[in-house]
């Protein structure tokens, strides 16, 4: 990353002084100065609730501060709506993607200011718009033609970020734009990034993961309870530092040492195939913890929900505990004592609508005593909770009331009211802020030093690495090695990356 | 230029691969196959089926429905629904029947009609959108509202005393074209053009397939709704002019279900009921199938009741189909 220039001298694109927010009972924001030059990405960090998104809907238009005042280029405003704030110039790509399936690549790109008179879509000056702009972020061989529903997130994103260029905008805001992102993608963001710095523009980059703000952070402005605690400069970044700061105290190591002794073999699978992985071999002893590294599309999710019998097997065996178990059946893996806890916590882990205590025997009501832990409703329900150390006013709240992090311990702890010996987890700490992520990890730990097996899908590299006693590589849905729970980030990455990328891609002959 | 020439070329390498560029081409070839296949069957099953007379006749009758399903296209592209269309076709056929008995006339009294249909989409629209209450309640009650308001103007009775250049319009013929499908090509061809080369079109699909994004665009999402609502209430009414001129009176009661005959033509014309996804082709060729299958029966002699159940199952048929067709093509997309 070429360092930028010291930001000093210019007019801020930006600016914010004294911004308050209140919500019925909370201080979303509390005097919270800001400002953003041009040429800078001025990176926003603190736990979920903090602040940073607050701010961010503000500028965006979508919520109006109670007090404080906001430039734009020197010029004193107030955002009036998402129009608004596009016409002034700032342009915002978020989590979830704004762009349209059903469009083509360019017609998103000018999607609200179409070329054409009198209401004509000029469709070849929307395509020559896009190619330039798309040419200037370095993504040529991406077709304006092409429909924005079949491209990959990344090219989602540079449609985002194209969409932004086109109008004009020279502040860009990107909220956690890594997440979704595989490593190689997230390098030839981080390259458009600097070439946006390099054309003058300023961003914002709203992000949880420490190692992406020391790669490209100028600035570092870390919230906490709705206040700016501190804006440290790029030299005084250091991660600890900013964990202190955004918890406000020091963690210390965020993962639990690794001092679990690995038992008796209790998932062993051979030669398992499906729709998306290929003769998969994969032994899980009690008390272990193997991570399942890989790109996005190696078959991760898959596998693991091809194991707990929701994804289609094709051949192959899997055994519990010596035991074989009959695929492509969800009850009998939960007879057999598998848990999953799936990527998307939202659609598939909580039932939204519903009280904790409801969601926490969701399993344990489905099935006969033999196969679940004993006790009454309320016993069970209460020691799960206690275990996972959920935070809720009572079991009767609606678990969509409580934080992520609370959601997905509730959506593990409701295999602790079962006789689980096998935990299968999916992106278990996604959405989640650094303090929960910390606690769901002792919790992890704590599990396998109870003795159940726990296999782990995580695309945060360094999370697999921090909790894994082994890891497996997967790459085109193969296994292609495996290697110890020490092994540097680079190491897993060579073996995701470097080996041939079999037939799974070839799509194009 | 040279930009496009290559890109129709790359296209054109396999047919295969322009099939599966867009889901909404798998569709309608599908569709197509199953209204070849029955104009195929009822040809054989009647020598009459191919005629001149019958063709007009065909196009005549399914006229209202091509012109309402046009509009309804759109609002359910834009993830909308008008289930009040069947009575805003009685209410507003009604309401130009009354004023052309009143000696108003006829062009004034059609316009009438168009008015109070629009009127009504006007109200669907806005209390969807400003009151933010579901399309399906909103247009359930209209539905009633504009049945009620129909008997209201002629109280359980068909209007007579109307004037003898009432039927022109349903009843002429331009040349060898009855006029209704005339009407109904021109609002296929007004359709299809805002939904393809107009910057209102593009925003018909960016609300339905992903509002946020639409309006993070600067798109007045309100506004776009509201303004389909009033063209599908205008169609309604247009589409209740054509079919009360072709009958020749001011009934109330027509138009019943009518409504389910549009959607249905929509969907089987490929219409995405979550929205974004939607062609004004596929949608004709839906609602010629409906008309084909319900003239195609009569001509067979089968008794109007088993028409329904024909209906139903053709509509289910159809979606089924579509769906195994496509996951077929797509699998053998990927694998090739």
């Amino acid at each position: 990353m070429t360092p930028a220039a010291e930001p000093l001298a210019a007019t801020p694109l930006l600016r914010v002084a004294g911004l308050s927010k209140q919500y019925p009972g909370v201080r979303a924001l509390n005097e919270v100065d800001f400002d953003l030059v041009p040429g800078e990405v001025h990176c926003l960090i603190g736990e979920n609730g903090a602040g940073k998104s607050t701010l961010v809907k503000i500028i965006a238009g979508a919520q109006k501060p109670d007090r404080g005042t906001i430039e734009v280029r020197g010029q004193k405003t107030e955002i009036q709506s998402p129009r608004h704030a596009k016409d002034l110039g700032l342009a915002f790509i978020f989590q979830e993607l704004s762009v349209v399936n059903g469009l083509t690549v360019a017609e998103n790109v000018v999607l609200g200011s179409e070329p054409g008179s009198a209401g004509r879509f000029d469709k070849a000056a929307a395509v020559a718009t896009t190619r330039q702009a798309l040419a200037g972020i370095g993504f040529d061989s991406l077709d304006p033609n092409a429909r924005v529903g079949t491209l990959s997130t990344a090219e989602k994103q540079a449609v985002m970020i194209a969409k932004a260029l086109c109008a004009n905008a020279d502040v860009i805001v990107m909220d956690e734009p890594t997440s979704p992102l595989e490593e190689q993608e997230v390098q030839k963001l981080f390259a458009v990034i600097a070439t946006l710095k390099a054309q003058g523009k300023g961003i914002i980059y709203v992000s949880h993961k420490m190692r992406e703000i020391e790669t490209i952070g100028d600035r570092v402005t870390v919230f906490k309870d709705g206040a700016r605690v501190a804006t440290l400069p790029r030299s005084a970044i250091s991660p600890r530092e900013l964990i202190r700061l955004m918890v406000g105290r020091d963690l210390g190591d965020i993962f639990p040492a690794k001092a679990r002794t690995p038992g008796r073999a209790i998932l062993e699978v051979r030669g398992l195939s499906g729709a998306r992985i290929h003769d998969v071999d994969l032994t899980v002893r009690a008390g272990e913890i193997v991570g399942v590294a890989g790109l996005v599309g190696a078959g991760r999710t898959e596998l693991l929900r091809s194991i707990f019998g929701a994804d289609p097997v094709a051949q192959g065996e899997i055994r519990v505990d010596g035991e074989r178990l009959h695929a492509n059946a969800v009850r009998a893996a939960i007879r057999a004592g598998l848990g999953l806890v799936p990527e998307e916590r939202r659609a598939q882990g909580i039932v939204p609508v519903l009280s904790v205590f409801d969601n926490v025997l969701l399993p344990w009501n489905e099935f006969p005593a033999s196969r679940r832990f004993k006790g009454t409703p309320d016993a069970v329900a209460s020691r799960a909770i206690d275990s996972m150390s959920v935070k809720t006013p009572s079991l009767a709240q609606r678990i969509s009331a409580l934080s992520g992090g609370n959601q997905q311990k509730v959506v593990v702890g409701k295999w602790l009211t079962m006789n689980t010996r096998l935990l299968l987890l999916d992106e278990p700490t996604r959405g989640v802020d650094v303090g929960a992520k910390r606690e769901i990890y002792r919790i992890i730990d704590d599990l396998a030093k109870d003795g159940l097996a726990i296999l782990l899908v995580s695309s945060e590299l360094s999370e697999v690495i921090g909790l894994s006693d082994r890891i497996v590589v997967l790459n085109g849905g193969r296994v292609v090695g495996e290697l110890p729970g020490n092994a540097s980030e680079a190491a897993v990455v060579e073996l995701s990356m470097i080996h041939g990328l079999g037939a799974s891609t070839g799509s194009e002959a | 230029m040279t930009d496009l020439a290559h890109s129709a070329t790359r296209r054109r390498a396999s047919f295969g691969g322009w099939l599966i560029a867009d889901r909404q081409r798998v569709q309608t070839v599908v569709t197509l196959f199953v209204l070849v296949l029955m104009v195929v069957v009822f040809g054989l099953i009647n020598g009459r089926f191919f005629t001149v007379t019958n063709f007009q006749n065909l196009a005549r009758n399914t006229a209202p429905l091509i012109i309402s399903a046009c509009a309804m296209t759109a609002v359910m592209v834009a993830r909308g629904l008008d289930l009040s269309v069947g009575s805003v076709l009685a209410a507003s056929s009604v309401v130009a029947a009354s004023l052309a008995v009143k000696g108003v006339p006829l062009p004034l009294a059609f316009l009438g009609g168009l008015v109070f249909g629009g009127l009504i989409g006007f109200a669907n629209g806005w209390i969807i959108v400003r009151m933010r209450v579901s399309p399906i309640i909103v247009t359930l009650g209209s539905l009633n509202i504009a049945r009620g308001i129909a008997y209201l103007i002629t109280p359980s009775a068909i209007l007579v005393g109307l004037p003898p250049r009432w039927s022109d319009i349903g009843t002429s013929n331009l040349g060898p074209f009855p006029v209704p499908i005339l009407i109904a090509l021109a609002v296929v061809a007004v359709y299809a053009w805002i939904s393809r080369r107009t910057k209102f079109g593009k925003h018909i699909y960016a609300v339905g397939g992903n509002e946020e994004a639409a309006r993070l665009s600067g798109i007045s999402v309100d506004r776009t709704l509201i303004i389909l609502y009033v063209l599908s209430g205008v169609m309604a009414a247009l589409a209740g002019i054509v079919l009360s001129t072709r009958v020749g009176s001011g009934d109330p009661n027509i138009g019943i279900g009518f409504e389910l005959a549009v959607i249905a033509a929509v969907i089987i014309g490929g219409t995405s009921l979550s929205g974004g996804e939607g062609r004004i082709l596929g949608t004709v060729i839906g609602a010629v199938i409906i008309g084909t299958l319900s003239n195609g029966l009569n001509l067979a002699g089968v008794e109007p009741f088993w028409q329904y159940v024909a209906q139903g199952m053709v509509l289910i048929a159809a979606v089924v189909l579509d769906r195994r067709v496509n996951e077929q093509v797509m699998r053998l997309g990927a694998r090739s």
